[in-house]
């Protein structure tokens, strides 16, 4: 019997719920055995038999070795849409841009009066000191749509997106992976695009986004220049200002409430990770699409955000 | 060296001797010479010291000078002199013998001279609070200027922070290092990136499943460890085992070095086994172990001694506390002199007890297991244990919390009538020659395996041909791929899932099937207790009598399929037995030799065990006084075992009949049970037994059972070969097979030796297990049957 079926039963024999098809009552006797007590190692021919056998079982139902095809999905997808989004910029990377009409914006905002007085509080020990005024050219909005909400070091962002000013106009960049192996140059470029004067603003990006991102270039092995950056955290602006107001402070709930923006067909946050799966098994990439286009509008809604709190009207009580 | 004296009277003491160990053992052997079945007396040794070493910082130095240490003991410098040479090391010396210096000086050391960074792993919170305020001490008193903190579930969120970045010296403990830690080590980039020392205490308590879980654990950290360019150096600590030096180096899979031999001065220890006396002859009842403790206890608190007893259970401690109050603290004016322990104290109660203890005022304590481990709690000069604690090695444990520097102490085995204890204690050459236990870990097993490096692959991604430390991860990465959370592009396994796997594994159960005992008394709604998948048949059922503490619960209900039972706190004079059916069928057999005229044998086999009853037994008495049904679904296992067998003419020579075989079988099995559980120091439920027929029908789990019980039997076909299993109780095995294996013949005069010296007539539950009233009557009782089974598969027959 194979590797798999034997843990499978192993662990319905434990109590655990099976993840594949039950094993049949009575196993009959195993060639690879070899993973019991047999002394102090397994030897080498048990190893090779084992893996070999496996690599038999999945030699019945091809898959591809590069990119891991479940052979359901391509049965399922006679000709699966693979047009991706954006232009490529190296292998496994995408990127994405748009321009967009400026939000109504001071010449510059009043940092201090945003930032509530717990977020200086707990200020990162190498953070700037808070400058007071800042020049709209220095925001940068980040928002990243990743594999999973747990944290941890086994979750990534695919997908890096960035909104800043520039000649005018807003500037949207969304950076796709679309193979594993894209994260390291997603990593790097997204690096290369952050000054020293940038100031960064997210929905939850203190605890969310900035460590995951923090996270991965860790396990890439490359510097970490977000650390240094001020960082503006809108979802703790609009706590500050309409939780008892609202029933919760989602942005959804935000951008509606203070910005009109009501969402047409919008794919929900919770299945960009399936999105992004489905297309490195092998299938569609229509979903990418989605997930771009909220991205996109997450982004712009964050920007406006700015422009709301940053305008008389939208001082926060004090 | 040894000296085994067999009961007898001594000369009484001199009225104004001086008190101490010996004279209490000398007092109790003359007055009480008829319940003392054995004595041991273990001479004093000489302490061996040494200077401070030369390479030692001289703020530590004069940290140590603060404290009152101007000199080693030989292991302490010899375990420095081992870990400046870059070693691994475990340190193997008893109690109270200054092992935490031993990893001290090198972590302090490597902080102060390199700004190297340690991790500590205890086994318990309130261990490691101790070993954070020790450190804090010897900081202040060198002014160090290091900083050094617990990381458990009680540490508060902002504080985490705080010691990631900072902390010189991180205190924790293998389940956080497992959920808390690994699983987000980038954030932990400052610690791992500076570590220098892992310090691993108590390893003999990472065995069986557990040690399995934490070898893996341990594989995983040194993974991460690589990548933030490190190989930290391992200094362990273990209690007295069998295999010290096997374990660690298994723990580790590299290289340990063993310091085994103690500098520290001891005094001369005695040690008594003490058997009740018989209350009814007829029934074969003996007074209560309690009754002996709390007199041994009186005897020796009156002496002018300090007394620590061990009791089994929480429940048990109450009574013995109250019972010694009763003697001496009834006077609520002053303060108490006796003080009960458990684990389950608030912080700040168990430091008040221990200083309280240190500082003299306390004359007795009585504790659960949870004083076995290193907190110091002064000198004691006597020891007790009420009821055997299970193995030889914790006995040994026990014992050694006894011992002021040079006087003699005192450690003495009640035995309760549990058939364990009985045997013990009227076999002392057992109790002084047995090793103690081997403890034993299989990190390679499937399941386990499987769950550490899912949990391996969510910390780092795994490359080609890259190692989880001896395992080949290829296979189980492939598996992985199948379910999906593993992603393979190239020459590269990633996570990809949407899940954080090491939330999922428990350390202390084999996957995640566990159930929990909810307690429904009074109204509440509280967890009292987990049990494993495979157990929960043969313990939860509808009307069990389930023991959580040693106080009884009844189930109420099971829901199966929850995976939830639900009690209440019950008082009856009755435990229940489950009356269970296997069906065993071997799979592969690993290794075959002669046993005597038959054959003993391991390997993998498949189980399929029904619980279809239960019984009903009244404590003391053990008659059966009724029988309940069970309904539950039949329950498969997978895993090792050791079998035993006799080919047909043999049997045919030995046994008159089929059923007079199947009887000797039975009887042998009970007897080989609780001497193979003994030797490879297997809880209860960790090894089950077995007895079939050789055909397709239901085996018999242990007694005999009536008509309307026994689940019906397909025709008997002519072949008959009774075999007795011993089997793992764990799906995929938990390496219990193959060292019974090997020990098997040595197994199989135990429990001859058990059988022939047992006191009953025809059998008992000490012995080859309960006997109904007739078969007291017959010439061929259940215990000579046992017999001839066992004396034709011994070597010698």
């Amino acid at each position: 019997m194979t590797l798999a079926s034997r843990l499978d039963s192993l662990r319905r024999q434990a109590g655990v719920e099976s993840r594949t098809a039950p094993a049949p009552a009575w196993i009959p006797a195993s060639p690879l055995a070899g993973s019991c007590d047999r002394g102090p190692r397994v030897g080498v021919e048990d190893l090779q038999q084992r893996v070999a056998a496996l690599r038999r079982l999945l030699g019945r139902r091809p898959t591809s070795r590069e990119t891991g095809i479940a052979d359901s999905v391509r049965d399922r997808a006679a000709a699966p849409d693979r047009c991706l989004p954006g232009v490529d910029v190296g292998p496994g990377l995408q990127l994405i841009e748009r321009h967009y009409a400026l939000p109504e914006l001071p010449l510059s905002i009043a940092l201090h009066g945003l930032r509530s007085s717990a977020q200086q509080r707990h200020a990162r020990v190498h953070e700037p000191e808070d400058p007071g005024m800042v020049h709209p050219a220095r925001l940068l909005a980040i928002d990243t749509e990743t594999t999973g909400l747990t944290g941890g070091t086994g979750t990534r962002a695919f997908m890096i997106g960035v909104a800043d000013f520039v000649d005018g106009r807003m500037r949207i960049r969304q950076l796709l992976t679309t193979t594993l192996a894209g994260e390291s140059r997603m990593l790097r470029m997204f690096c290369d695009w952050l000054r020293d004067d940038h100031v960064l603003v997210s929905y939850n990006g203190r605890s969310y986004d900035r460590p995951l991102l923090s996270t991965r270039l860790r396990l890439a092995r490359l510097a970490d220049p977000l650390s240094a950056l001020i960082h503006l955290d809108l979802l703790h602006v609009t706590r500050r200002a309409y939780r008892s107001a609202w029933p919760n402070c989602r942005l959804a709930t935000a951008e509606r409430e203070l910005l009109g923006v009501v969402r047409d067909d919008d794919l929900p946050g919770s299945e960009a990770p399936g999105a992004w799966l489905t297309w490195l098994r092998g299938g569609s990439s229509a979903l990418l699409h989605r997930v771009a286009a909220h991205n996109d509008q997450d982004l712009r809604s964050l920007m406006g955000l700015v422009a709301h709190f940053a305008s008389a009207a939208g001082q926060p009580p004090r | 060296m040894l000296a085994i004296a067999p009961a007898r009277p001594v000369a009484l003491p001199r009225q104004n001797e001086r008190a101490d160990g010996r004279a209490l053992a000398e007092r109790l052997q003359s007055k009480y010479s008829s319940r003392i079945t054995g004595a041991l007396v273990f001479p004093a040794r000489a302490g061996r010291y040494a200077e401070l070493p030369a390479g030692l910082p001289e703020s530590i130095v004069r940290a140590m000078h603060v404290r009152g240490i101007h000199q080693l003991y030989s292991h302490q410098l010899e375990a420095w002199e081992a870990t400046q040479r870059g070693e691994h090391v475990v340190v193997v010396t008893p109690t109270a013998s200054g092992k935490t210096l031993c990893y001290t000086l090198p972590v302090l050391a490597g902080a102060i001279t390199a700004q190297s960074k340690a991790l500590y792993l205890f086994p318990t919170k309130a261990l490691a609070q101790d070993q954070v305020a020790e450190l804090n001490e010897i900081n202040q008193a060198g002014n160090l200027g290091l900083r050094a903190s617990t990381f458990d579930g009680d540490t508060p969120g902002d504080a985490r922070q705080a010691v990631r970045l900072h902390g010189d010296i991180v205190v924790s403990n293998p389940d956080m290092l497992h959920t808390a830690i690994l699983p987000h080590h980038t954030k932990w980039a400052q610690l791992f990136e500076n570590l220098r020392y892992v310090v691993i205490d108590e390893i003999h308590t990472y065995r069986g499943v557990f040690g399995s879980h934490v070898a893996n654990v341990i594989r995983r950290l040194k993974r991460v460890c690589a990548f933030y360019g490190v190989s930290p150096q391992f200094i362990l600590c273990s209690a007295t085992i069998g295999n010290p030096h096997a374990h660690a180096e298994a723990l580790l899979e590299d290289r340990v070095t063993a310091i085994t031999e103690s500098g520290a001065p001891s005094g001369e220890k005695h040690v008594l086994l003490w058997n009740p006396p018989v209350v009814n002859r007829d029934l074969g009842l003996r007074a209560s172990a309690r009754s002996q403790s709390t007199r041994i206890a009186r005897a020796a608190i009156r002496a002018g001694l300090k007394v620590l007893v061990f009791a089994q259970s929480r429940t048990m401690v109450e009574i013995i506390t109250k019972y010694l109050k009763d003697v001496f603290d009834h006077d609520p004016r002053k303060p108490p002199r006796i003080r009960a322990y458990r684990g389950g104290y608030l912080p700040t109660e168990r430091r008040e007890v221990e200083r309280s203890m240190r500082a003299g005022h306390i004359d007795g304590i009585v504790s659960t297991s949870a004083l076995e481990l290193g907190v110091d709690v002064g000198a004691l000069d006597v020891v007790l244990c009420n009821g055997y604690p299970g193995s030889i090695a914790a006995t040994w444990q026990r014992f050694g919390r006894a011992g002021r520097r040079r006087q003699p102490s005192l450690g003495v085995l009640i035995a309760s009538s549990e058939p364990l204890d009985q045997y013990l204690v009227r076999h002392p050459e057992f109790f002084r020659d047995a090793p103690p236990e081997h403890a034993r870990i299989h990190a390679d097993q499937d399941l386990i395996a499987l769950d550490h490096v899912r949990c391996a692959a969510f910390e780092l991604p795994f490359g080609e041909g890259e190692m989880f430390g001896r395992l080949d991860p290829e296979p189980f990465l492939e598996v992985l791929v199948e379910e999906s959370v593993l992603h393979r592009e190239g020459v590269r396994w990633e996570w990809i899932a949407d899940s954080y796997p090491a939330g999922a594994v428990s350390l202390r159960a084999v996957a995640d099937g566990n159930f929990v005992v909810v307690d429904r008394t009074d109204g509440r709604q509280g967890i009292v207790a987990e049990v494993d998948y495979t157990a929960a048949a043969l313990t939860l059922y509808e009307g069990a009598i389930h023991m959580v503490q040693a106080a009884p619960y009844q189930v109420e209900k099971l829901d199966w399929a929850g995976r939830k039972a639900f009690v209440t706190r019950t008082v009856v004079d009755y435990y229940t037995d489950a009356i269970d059916y296997t069906k065993l069928k071997v799979l592969s057999c690993f290794e075959a030799r002669a046993s005597g005229s038959g054959s003993a044998q391991h390997g993998e086999v498949h189980v399929v065990r029904r619980v279809s009853g239960y019984k009903k037994i009244r404590y003391y008495t053990h008659e059966n006084i009724g029988y309940g049904p069970v309904s539950l679904p039949d329950q498969e296992l997978q895993t090792t075992a050791v079998w035993w067998q006799l080919p047909q003419p043999v049997l045919d020579a030995v046994f008159a009949h089929r059923q007079e075989a199947l009887e000797a079988f039975l009887g042998a099995a009970h007897a080989l049970h609780v001497i193979a559980s003994l030797s490879v120091m297997a809880d209860a439920r960790d090894l089950q037994r077995s007895v079939g027929t050789g055909d397709d029908s239901w085996n018999i789990g242990k007694h005999r059972q009536p008509a309307s019980i026994v689940p019906a039997q397909s025709a008997t076909s002519g072949s008959f070969l009774p075999t007795l299993y011993l089997y793992d109780n764990y799906p995929g095995g938990i390496g219990l097979s193959e060292p019974l294996f090997e020990r098997a013949s040595e197994i199989v005069r135990g429990a001859r030796e058990l059988i022939a010296r047992c006191e009953c007539a025809a059998g008992c539950p000490g012995c080859v297990g309960p006997v109904l009233a007739a078969d007291e009557s017959l010439e061929l009782t259940p215990k000579l049957l046992a017999l001839r089974v066992l004396e034709t598969l011994s070597e010698s027959a």
